[in-house]
């Protein structure tokens, strides 16, 4: 089989976790020299699979052969040794250490001081690096900080890190989950680039898009088992999206046209301060009526998190009235304003959305634990929290190993996400606040939260969306604001923009530039 | 001898040991093992120089300096074999790391007192819990201890502060200089970084507190032959929590914590020079003990909120954990 050109061939690969297969007799060859991807919903076992081929699991049956011969790969060290690399979904850095620390941490370059004391080589380091990144044509400067990068940079280190170590074949675990548009273009580029001098890339994702923009060759596996080897340039994006999912899935999603009714969110003048001090929110208006979902489209970092943490209560507003359905809300703390009617999924589900170490039931009981119902004179009615959780598994579809007993840090991401809409939306608030709902999720379970969405919308609820995915704001909104630098310079009936112009106002040219643009301006403006 | 030369050369004596203490402290705790244990440890430490030194004076000279240097390798050696239980309690049974320190320290005191008083029992036939030792010789730097004010650090010097020196510039260059040292910090800051770079954290940890041990244990074996003139449970008057105060005010940092050691040290003999000075008595000594404490809490005030502490510190390091 070796003389197939095969660097990599899995064969019959199965990897058993307590009460789940995750690689089920898995038997797969990638070639060197192209960039081969792993498709598949979250759980579908990809992660797994690759940390197979890392070294960081042990499969239960089958055989790895690298290059033709027959290995056995007991850790990453080892994985490294045979020329294989893995940039990880959470990046694996030294936070106070420079670039250069990082990529030769293991690894040092050695001189002797006074002819005998070992001690590391700093400046053949940096100056390694520094050969290095320009020949990927990866930028970094070698001498900053890692806790003064952004991700986009850090992920460049990853790559640096994998390729000092001479690795021949990269994997990557969802990488462009955490990156901006531009940055993901950025990153394929540097993909092909590595593919072209020569290296064996894997990139495990589930955005047909990248695929089929990078990719020669994918993998589609579906919970635990391979489904297909495709090749890319042969195959649509229908036909990937059937297979990863197991069924068809819908692109847009069937939405009734809005029927908007009275205001329920107004926010007037709000200011709110960044993490820095300055004001990442400035002078915002707008209002969202009952049946309305108004999506909030911008580029990362330009005043979402503060506006939706403000609205939600995490944040107080340094000016600016917050009003729902007439009532001042905005000195109310968390719980008034939740019991007022904010229900709030935020982006940030492990700190914020989540208890990670409290069980399913406890967290889907999160918000309304001290109520009648879930605790009798303020001791905890564990029954009424697990008869919720039942209630609230079944209706969402919610999956896990142990049901209402799994602890929520054990969930995969997409579950985990599903376990806060559920718990949100069961509090049938007059307002819902989505920030970023679907970031890092597969297909599948996009199509639902957006059917759910608007369901919700259509219940007569009114739904803010963030999102920095402008796809998903042109599938669900009925009006939009766009959002930059702290201010909300456009807000339009959806019907009325075009993804361009929405594109264009991210970017932050001016209402009067836009070519004729602002006699559109109606529908949820602030009046 | 002038006050003031005074307060710089016992200044000098009670901070330096403390100092070495500190490093031992920074060591462990950048490798992301907080580590109260410097007490027990430098204790314990002393407990085995002492007893090293009492059965060696038995065969030599009075003037032989041999079991003076013997009884610092004896600390070294059990000042580190007695850091194996904060290694075993936080790493291999990954316990909590706060009581773990809490447990040393208290095994440490017991421990020593009750075989301090077996052996004193069994083989010098007297019951006592000390090892009484001879206060070390001191020497002055010929020239240089000439220098006015500035020439009092070279005046009386113990051998012990000398020997602190050298070892502390050598930790430092092991610390920031060396492989090791580099492996030894990114375990503390972000051990699943250090594991994916094929550092075995584990390892890493449990070298750095053993070299907690063992500098903690210089420090005790120090104080043993100057403050207290012998080893006894008077060794554990909470210099090695006054030490983890050092660090911490020196943000884990070798150079700062040696400006807060300096602090503490002088503080200490300037208030002992005052009680002289005014000729108060010697009860009022006691008083004076509690001025590093006093000052600690009051620099706790302002400096608690600028601390930087490794990030991974106190952590239980979780392979499968992401």
């Amino acid at each position: 089989m070796s003389d197939s050109g095969y660097i990599i061939e899995m064969k019959h690969i199965t990897k058993r976790f307590p009460g789940l297969i995750a690689n089920d007799d898995v038997s797969l060859g990638i070639r060197k020299g192209e960039i081969f991807a792993l498709l598949g919903e979250n759980g579908a076992g990809k992660s797994t699979l690759m940390s197979v081929l890392f070294g960081m699991y042990e499969p239960d049956e089958g055989e790895i052969f690298l290059r033709g011969e027959k290995v056995r790969i007991a850790s990453p060290r080892k994985a490294t040794e045979m020329g294989i690399g893995m940039v990880h979904q959470h990046f694996r850095l030294v936070s106070n250490y420079t670039i250069t620390e990082n990529i030769i941490l293991g690894s040092e370059p050695l001189k002797r001081v006074l002819g005998f004391i070992p001690c590391v080589n700093m400046k053949k380091a940096e100056a390694d690096i520094a050969a290095l990144s320009e020949k990927y044509g990866l930028k970094v400067d070698p001498k900053a900080v890692i806790s003064d990068l952004n991700v986009s940079t850090q992920q460049r280190v990853e790559i640096l890190k994998m390729l000092y170590r001479d690795a021949e074949i990269l994997i990557f675990d969802e990488p462009t989950a955490v990156l901006t548009p531009q940055e993901i273009e950025f990153l394929l580029d540097i993909i092909r680039g590595l593919r072209d001098s020569g290296k064996t890339v894997i990139i495990i994702t589930h955005k047909l898009e990248e695929i089929k923009s990078v990719a020669d060759r994918c993998a589609v596996l579906n919970r635990g088992k391979l489904i297909d080897v495709l090749d890319v340039a042969t195959t649509s994006t229908a036909e990937m999206a059937r297979l990863m999912v197991g069924r068809e899935v819908s692109f847009t999603s069937d939405k009734t046209e809005a029927q908007p009714k009275e205001t329920v969110l107004k926010v007037e003048g709000l200011t709110v301060e960044g993490e820095a001090g300055n004001e990442a929110v400035k002078d915002v208006s707008f209002e969202i009526h009952a049946g309305e979902i108004f999506a909030l489209a911008g580029v990362s970092g330009n005043g979402q998190n503060e506006l939706a943490d403000a609205i939600a209560g995490l944040k107080t507003a340094v000016r600016g009235r917050i009003y729902l359905n007439g009532t001042d809300i905005t000195d109310l703390s968390i719980r008034k304003r939740t019991e007022a009617g904010v229900a709030y999924i935020p982006e940030d589900r492990h700190n914020v959305g989540l208890v990670l170490p409290f069980t399913l039931s406890e967290n889907l009981a999160l918000k309304r634990y001290y109520k009648d119902g879930f605790s009798k004179k303020t001791i905890i009615d564990r029954k009424a929290f697990e008869e919720n959780g039942t209630r609230m598994i079944e209706e969402f579809d919610i999956r896990s190993s142990r049901g209402n007993k799994t602890v929520t840090a054990a969930m995969s991401g997409g579950n985990q996400q599903k376990a806060i809409i559920a718990r949100e939306i069961a509090l049938k608030t007059p307002l819902i606040i989505f920030m970023q709902p679907t970031r890092g999720l597969d297909i599948g379970a996009i199509s639902n939260i957006h059917k759910q969405m608007i369901a919700e919308r259509d219940r007569g609820a009114a739904v803010l969306l963030i999102s920095l995915e402008l796809d998903e704001i042109m599938d669900c909104a009925d009006t939009i604001g766009v959002i930059f630098d702290g201010r909300i310079n456009r807000i339009a009936k959806a019907s009325e923009l075009s993804v361009n112009e929405v594109g264009r106002f991210m970017m932050g040219v001016e209402d009067k530039q836009g070519g004729g643009t602002n006699k559109v301006r109606t529908g949820g403006t602030a009046s | 001898m002038s006050t003031l030369d005074t307060i710089i050369i016992d200044g000098l004596a009670f901070a330096l040991p403390m100092f070495i203490m500190a490093i031992g402290g920074i060591f462990s705790e950048k490798s992301g093992i907080t580590n109260l244990a410097l007490e027990g440890l430098q204790g314990f430490g002393a407990f085995c120089g002492g007893l090293t030194a009492v059965l060696m004076l038995r065969s030599f000279e009075g003037s032989s300096q041999i079991p003076y240097y013997v009884s610092f390798i004896a600390a070294i050696a059990g000042g580190m074999i007695y850091s194996l239980i904060h290694v075993a309690l936080c790493i291999k049974f990954r316990a909590n790391q706060v009581i773990s320190g809490v447990v040393v320290n208290i095994l440490a005191v017991a421990l020593t007192v009750f075989l301090a008083k077996r052996i004193n029992d069994g083989v010098f036939g007297q019951p006592s819990n000390k090892f009484v030792l001879e206060t070390s010789v001191r020497f002055s730097v010929p020239g240089l201890s000439r220098i006015p004010v500035i020439g009092a650090i070279f005046k009386n010097v113990y051998p012990f502060e000398v020997m602190i020196i050298v070892i502390a510039a050598l930790m430092w260059f092991v610390m920031y200089r060396t492989p090791f040292g580099m492996h030894l910090r990114a375990c503390g800051d972000n051990p699943h970084a250090a594991d994916a770079a094929g550092i075995n954290v584990n390892r890493v940890r449990t070298i750095a507190v053993m070299i907690s041990g063992g500098l903690s244990a210089i420090a005790g074996m120090s104080y043993a032959y100057s403050i207290t003139s012998n080893f006894s449970p008077d060794i554990f008057l909470g210099y090695g929590y006054l030490s983890i105060a050092a660090l911490i005010f020196g943000n884990w940092s070798v150079l700062p914590t040696l400006g807060a050691c300096l602090i503490f040290g002088f503080a200490r003999s300037s208030g002992q020079a005052l009680i002289t000075q005014l000729g108060m008595p010697s009860s009022y000594n006691d008083l004076v003990r509690i001025l590093p404490y006093l000052l600690t809490l009051l620099l706790l005030i302002f400096f608690s909120k600028h601390n930087n502490s490794p990030r991974a510190l106190g952590e239980i390091y979780d392979k499968g954990k992401r």
